[in-house]
């Protein structure tokens, strides 16, 4: 599996490989990806929405019986991509208190919110979801590493891109030069998307502005 | 005149079984419009819990909060809510929105009542002048000190231009000077819009510095209400009596003698009233302890003294200080 060079027409052949299949691979993970996380925020933001304001204790309680539901149909959903909800419920909650215990009907601007007449409504779209956004964004970034991860995984069951390219052209096949371009690949693009997340992260977030 | 807020028999308690804690127990005040109301008690007294009950961010299990004579827990949710915009409130964290700005902030409740983001700026510009810092419009929270962010907070407590404003501990966080000034621009605020103020605190000194009337609450239960002036010189209660006696360099407790307390305005603080006991009636009173303060703009001082073990005596001493103007002497041990 390190022996990668020592055969110049396996080296040439490879590189064929690489040159005409890694654009593409590429390009289908990065759509998987996107589609994977606008499903994952589209599910889950409202998901974890739901789930901190209509608690018992919450903003706005919903009957039992709909949280049990809601709760069910969520523990499913997660069992299997449990990733997804997990990232995107802790950061609304965990933003706005520093910590995760405790209703949200006792933090403190949520309580301001209400003090000056606010509607559950308003009080989602304007307190909680701006002042969790880097902390969502920060979430997105952790998402995007995991789900990379999992779509690599995903080859050995049929899944395409780098992960594909990796599994069935270069481990099954020995093509070891294609394999490593491939990890690589995934390494470089974890990478860039982390950086890029904790920087837009930091940058928009207001609390970390020094001193002027 | 009809007061502006008033609390009926309101009673409270957290939790249940080994755990309960009655926080509130038939409560009853009423607060009149225009005047600044004070609310003291020692930690875990229930005053913070009382304050919320006025906008229901706490529920009272029993009892009525009235405003304007309109009972606010029957109220549905919408029109609560409509309420609570006449029913403002500053908190001791000052719980501002940390990813808006200082206007935005103040924009803020006028957003939620659907005033034009064009004339909402207009007015939080005005509130940033009232409160002193026209030059914060654009500054985040985390760029201001904790009396600008009090400051802030008032501005945007102030733009849905409430008829009470509700001050939970909102100067507890703060040192002795900003303190002051927040303490100055609450009484400018009462004074010139005649917004009633209810202020919740721990310091007898904030009572003193600009309320017109004082509850001390003690264990969940009103010890006593009255005028802050009648409060500090003769408390009716035990609890009113800890708050407003010095501080001794030793306990109390540590003097086996009996012990006065002598509240005296300032009208005639020019008599030496402890040499003229000692003149007149013979007997040497020490001075255990002794402070001035100044309640609502009047110089009031306190004086602990020990009192004489004979019975006679210290009735003699006692009706000669309460015979005096502006005294009042009081066996506390």
């Amino acid at each position: 599996m390190f022996d990668l060079f020592s055969d110049p027409v396996k080296v040439a052949q490879q590189w064929e490989i690489i040159c005409s299949e890694y654009g593409f691979a590429v390009w289908e993970t990065l759509y998987a990806l996107a589609l994977e996380v606008i499903f994952a925020y589209v599910i889950g933001l409202p998901a974890g929405v739901l789930l901190v304001t209509g608690e018992k204790e919450g903003i706005h309680p919903l009957p039992g019986w709909l949280m049990k539901l809601v709760n069910v149909v969520i523990n499913l959903l997660r069992s299997v991509p449990f990733l997804i909800l997990m990232i995107i419920v802790l950061p609304l909650s965990k933003i706005l208190v520093g910590t995760k215990v405790g209703t949200i009907a006792t933090i403190p601007v949520i309580e301001a919110a209400q003090s000056m007449g606010a509607s559950t409504w308003q009080i989602v779209t304007k307190v909680l979801l701006p002042e969790a956004t880097p902390s969502l964004i920060s979430g997105a970034t952790i998402t995007i590493g995991t789900i990379l991860g999992y779509g690599a995984m995903s080859a050995a069951l049929g899944g395409g891109g780098l992960g594909k390219m990796a599994i069935n052209y270069g481990y099954y096949n020995f093509k070891f030069i294609v394999m490593w371009a491939a990890v690589i690949g995934l390494i470089v693009l974890v990478q860039i998307f982390q950086s890029a997340g904790t920087k837009i992260a930091a940058s928009c977030d207001k609390r970390l502005k020094n001193r002027s | 005149m009809e007061p502006i807020i008033e609390i009926q028999k309101l009673s409270k308690t957290f939790g249940s079984g080994d755990s309960r804690v009655e926080a509130l127990q038939d409560v009853t005040l009423a607060v009149q419009p225009g005047e600044i109301f004070g609310i003291i008690g020692l930690s875990g007294a229930g005053k913070s819990t009382l304050v919320r009950c006025i906008n229901l961010l706490e529920r009272p299990d029993v009892g009525k909060v009235l405003f304007h004579g309109k009972d606010l827990t029957e109220l549905k949710p919408k029109e609560l809510r409509m309420q609570r915009r006449k029913i403002s409130m500053i908190f001791q964290s000052f719980n501002l929105l940390d990813q808006r700005t200082s206007l935005d902030n103040i924009c803020f409740p006028l957003e939620l009542a659907g005033v034009s983001k064009k004339d909402a700026r207009k007015r939080a510009m005005e509130l940033l002048e009232t409160v002193g810092l026209p030059d914060k419009a654009g500054a985040y929270p985390v760029q201001l000190s904790g009396g600008q962010k009090q400051r802030i907070a008032i501005a945007r407590a102030l733009a849905s231009d409430p008829e009470v404003l509700l001050c939970d501990e909102a100067t507890s966080a703060l040192d002795p000077q900003t303190t002051d000034s927040i303490l100055k621009l609450l009484q400018q605020i009462n004074r010139e819009r005649g917004i009633t103020v209810i202020i919740i605190t721990h310091q007898m000194s904030v009572i003193e510095q600009i309320c017109h009337r004082v509850a001390i609450l003690d264990a969940g239960v009103v010890a006593e209400i009255g005028q802050v002036e009648k409060v500090f010189s003769n408390p009716q209660s035990k609890a009113g009596r800890r708050l407003v006696t010095p501080d001794t360099a030793l306990p109390l407790s540590a003097w086996e003698g009996p012990v006065a307390r002598i509240a005296f305005n300032g009208n005639m603080s020019e008599e030496p009233i402890i040499a003229t006991v000692a003149v007149e009636l013979g007997i040497k009173l020490s001075i255990l302890g002794a402070d001035t303060r100044n309640v609502d703009g009047k110089a009031f001082g306190t004086m602990l003294v020990s009192l004489p073990e004979e019975q006679q005596d210290r009735k003699k001493v006692l009706d000669y200080l309460n015979n005096h103007d502006g005294v009042t002497a009081e066996v506390i041990q």
